[in-house]
């Protein structure tokens, strides 16, 4: 695929369709890759593609002029979709190079197993990452060590494609890619807060959430508001949780789980564990899908008559709506 | 807990309908819990989730959201587009362990000046039961 | 005198200190490896290769208020924070100490003195623990460091196997081992373990030809490298939050439930809005002069003030950047760079 990339890149280059290819380059650790901004033909041969390819390359888009051409997993694709729906990319300046996918490796969990990855060897194979270093190769299955988000996903197949690079994954994952929210909501209240208390109480406010997202492309974010101010920038906890609560929020009907946010986190927090509630709320409450077609209504810029409304305090005896 | 503690509740209310009806409550001399301090605004879509958060890390104990009817809006559609904003709102604070009962959302027309105090009374007892808000307070 | 303690009895070591002093270790938190107060010696946990964040946090807090008002308006009091008691910080490589010498040169010049850090910093304790085996992303040696470096700190362990190697380059460092009889004197094989253990460490790490960087970013101000560099970066602050030298902050008043707290915290000179101006002008509008304000600042700047780089090694930032910008790549770009390409 990786050829087929090249070859994809090149020709729109040459031809002129795009003044610019994003994609993925050789990164300078094990496991990682870097994005790659290709202008011209004889550059292409820097693209690879791997399981190390998580980034979401979308995120460059909106500030992008001209027209660009953006090498795209199936989550990034549902990005794009949700970006153009939202009126940040034009469709025609985008030439969508479309990689059926069959998940990304997560590093720190090889990294958990093996300790350090320096001085060693690592190959991609067939579904399989190969390790050689002192001690004999070992061949690991690539299902073993996905990115959380790959392992239950449903956006294999990139919903949007100008070309698309490879055969369509026509099988499911077969995981339930609620199965973590349904944990998290099963413990009791206390139990919850502690849990967030926890794992947000580690954020150090850097933001890689945030600038990693494709979808938080505000030129102000509600952070770096002053007049008023809604809440403070720094590490206090409440305030650290409201950040992370609010740009849950904010991704309530545009998230489309691709996990890069919980990649970028230095500190390795599964922000993915609030991300993910917000889709389930979607499905559940409005039964609305998105980042699936161009000209989706926006999930909460619309409302049915209706809608539920469970929570509305009925007040005594004449309660009736 | 002090005993003499009492519950503080924020109440935005929309101007043509809710805070109407609450207004028509106090012309009626309907007795309701003096707890709730009313901010009137145009019209419950414009209850960003910014507000009810900033209250509850100031330490608000509770937050009542109300306006029209559905279909009675005055501006015809807010209250339909705050509706789905203050489900997902109340559904995400639940989840993240915060009691979700200190939220609370009504539709009271301008006539309903006995409906809005039993609201307000509500209210206020869901949250006294509650004890006093410690999630989300901003502490020194 | 060098001494040498068994592992196995350290923890009591540390106990003793934890009597009558703050002490922060390394400790593990939810599946990583960060600085933390302990309470108890057994706590502490050596066996790691750097924390994901450096121990900057213990003598220049991510959030310092630097006083408080409460009152009504004509009767304000003005309360300023209580000073640190006693502290040791256990664990810190010699890259992380050599970075607070760096700190203490910025703060601790000129003529206005930064009070607060300084009265912070004179409570502490630093207590090193020699690296024996880097890691890859390592490159202390080609900023004037060493894995087994002192600068900086008050005393150092090195790791020996069944037991650590101490030695005690303060007063401060020495305070904390007199009066305890878990050690003994250190002899000949110990030291001589230590120096291979050196030696070894040194040559594991690659080292990068910088020499004479500083002068050769003079004529690279308005070079078309820094466009092409910054492209991937997605200006958002984890080189920053992770390096044990940044120091930028910013300053905020925050109401708190007593009055208001006016409290300067961290910034990071990634993010757009660090130089954007009241009037809505910003002299740093795009990410290239964004990065190219963190490698001069670094390289450059600073080298021109204190005579070295802002920069120890330790690679955290090319561990944790999200999208693989990797600064030992940069640097030896610009080096390769004829000096004035693109000069004015």
């Amino acid at each position: 695929m990786e050829k087929e990339i090249r070859k994809v890149a090149r020709a729109l280059l040459r031809d002129g369709k795009v003044d610019l290819v994003i994609g993925y380059g050789r990164g300078t650790l094990p496991l990682r890759s870097t994005p790659c901004f290709i202008t011209d033909e004889d550059g292409v041969d820097e693209l690879i593609w791997d399981p190390s390819c998580g980034v979401n390359l979308a995120r460059y888009l909106p500030d992008i002029k001209g027209r660009v051409g953006i090498v795209a997993k199936g989550c990034d694709a549902r990005s794009i979709v949700v970006l153009i729906n939202e009126g940040q990319v034009e469709r025609e300046n985008v030439q969508v190079i479309g990689v059926p996918c069959r998940g990304v490796i997560d590093r720190r969990k090889v990294e958990r197993e093996f300790g350090s990855l320096d001085n060693l060897e690592i190959t991609y194979a067939e579904d399989a990452i190969k390790i050689k270093g002192k001690d004999p190769e070992r061949k690991l299955p690539l299902k073993g060590y996905l990115s959380e988000a790959c392992v239950s996903c449903r956006s294999q197949n990139p919903p949007i494609h100008d070309v698309l690079v490879g055969e369509r994954i026509t099988e499911d994952s077969g995981v339930d890619e609620y199965s973590r929210v349904r944990e998290i909501e099963s413990m009791p209240a206390e139990e919850r807060w502690r849990f967030f208390e926890e794992e947000l109480g580690s954020c150090i406010r850097c933001y890689a959430c945030r600038e990693a997202c494709p979808l938080c492309y505000c030129k102000e974010c509600f952070v770096d508001e002053t007049m008023p101010q809604w809440f403070g920038k720094t590490t206090d906890l409440s305030d650290t949780i409201i950040f992370h609560l609010v740009r849950a929020l904010h991704l309530t009907g545009r998230c489309v789980d691709c996990g890069a946010c919980t990649r970028a986190c230095p500190m390795e927090i599964d922000l993915r564990s609030l991300t993910k509630k917000t889709e389930k709320i979607v499905k559940e409450r409005f039964g609305q899908e998105y980042g699936l077609s161009l000209g989706e209504p926006p999930v909460m810029g619309v409302f049915k008559q209706d809608d539920p409304q469970e929570f509305v305090v009925k007040g005594g005896k004449e309660g009736s709506q | 807990m002090d005993e003499n503690w009492e519950p503080r509740v924020i109440a935005f209310l929309c101007n043509w309908c809710s805070y109407a009806g609450a207004d028509l409550a106090g012309i009626s001399r309907i007795s309701y819990p003096p707890n709730i301090r009313v901010v009137r605004v145009p019209c419950s879509a414009r209850v960003s989730p910014y507000f009810i958060i900033k209250s509850l890390q100031a330490g608000w104990d509770g937050v009542l959201v109300s306006g029209c009817h559905p279909g009675d809006c005055h501006y015809i559609s807010g209250n339909l587009v705050a509706r789905r904003r203050f489900g997902v709102l109340k559904d995400l604070l639940g989840y993240i362990g915060c009691d979700e009962g200190r939220v609370n959302f009504s539709w009271v027309s301008a006539a309903e000046g006995e409906r809005f105090s039993q609201v307000v009374s509500e209210v206020v007892e869901r949250v006294r039961a509650l004890g006093p808000s410690k999630r989300l307070v901003k502490e020194a | 005198m060098m001494k040498v303690i068994e592992k196995e009895r350290l923890a009591s070591l540390i106990d003793g200190w934890i009597e009558e002093r703050k002490v922060y270790a390394p400790a593990e938190r939810r599946d990583l490896i960060v600085f933390e107060e302990i309470e108890s010696g057994g706590e502490a946990h050596l066996e790691f290769n750097n924390t994901r964040v450096p121990p900057k946090s213990v003598y220049y807090p991510q959030r310092e208020v630097l006083f408080t008002t409460t009152g009504k308006e004509g009767d304000v009091e003005l309360k300023t924070p209580a000073s640190l008691e006693e502290t040791v910080i256990l664990g810190v490589r010699p890259c992380d100490a050599h970075a607070v010498t760096l700190l203490d040169a910025f703060f601790g010049s000129g003529e206005h003195k930064d009070t607060s850090y300084l009265s912070r910093r004179e409570k502490i304790t630093l207590v090193g623990l020699a690296c024996n085996d880097p890691a890859g992303t390592c490159f202390c040696t080609s900023v004037g460091g060493d894995p087994h470096e002192r600068q900086g700190l008050d005393a150092i362990f090195v790791d020996l196997g069944d037991r650590y190697l101490i030695e005690a380059m303060t007063e401060r460092g020495q305070r904390l081992l007199d009066g305890s009889d878990l050690m003994r004197d250190a002899v000949e094989r110990d030291l001589r373990e230590a120096k291979e253990l050196r030696k070894r460490a040194e040559a594991q790490i690659d080292k990068l030809e910088l020499d004479g960087l500083d002068e050769r970013l003079d004529g690279l101000f308005e070079d078309p490298l820094w466009e092409e560099m910054q492209r991937k970066c997605m200006g958002c602050g984890v080189c920053t939050f992770t390096c044990p030298t940044c120091w930028c902050f910013d300053m905020a008043d925050e109401e708190v439930p007593e009055g208001t707290e006016r409290i300067r915290f961290w910034d990071t000179c990634q993010a757009a809005l660090f130089t954007k101006q009241g009037s809505g002008f910003n002299p740093r509008p795009s990410g290239k002069e964004r990065m190219r304000q963190r490698v001069m600042h670094k390289f450059n700047y600073y080298h021109k003030d204190f005579g070295r780089p802002a920069c120890v090694g330790c690679g955290r930032c090319v561990t944790s950047c999200p999208v693989n910008q990797d600064i030992r790549e940069v640097l030896v770009k610009l080096m390769g760079l004829e000096r004035g390409e693109a000069d004015e």
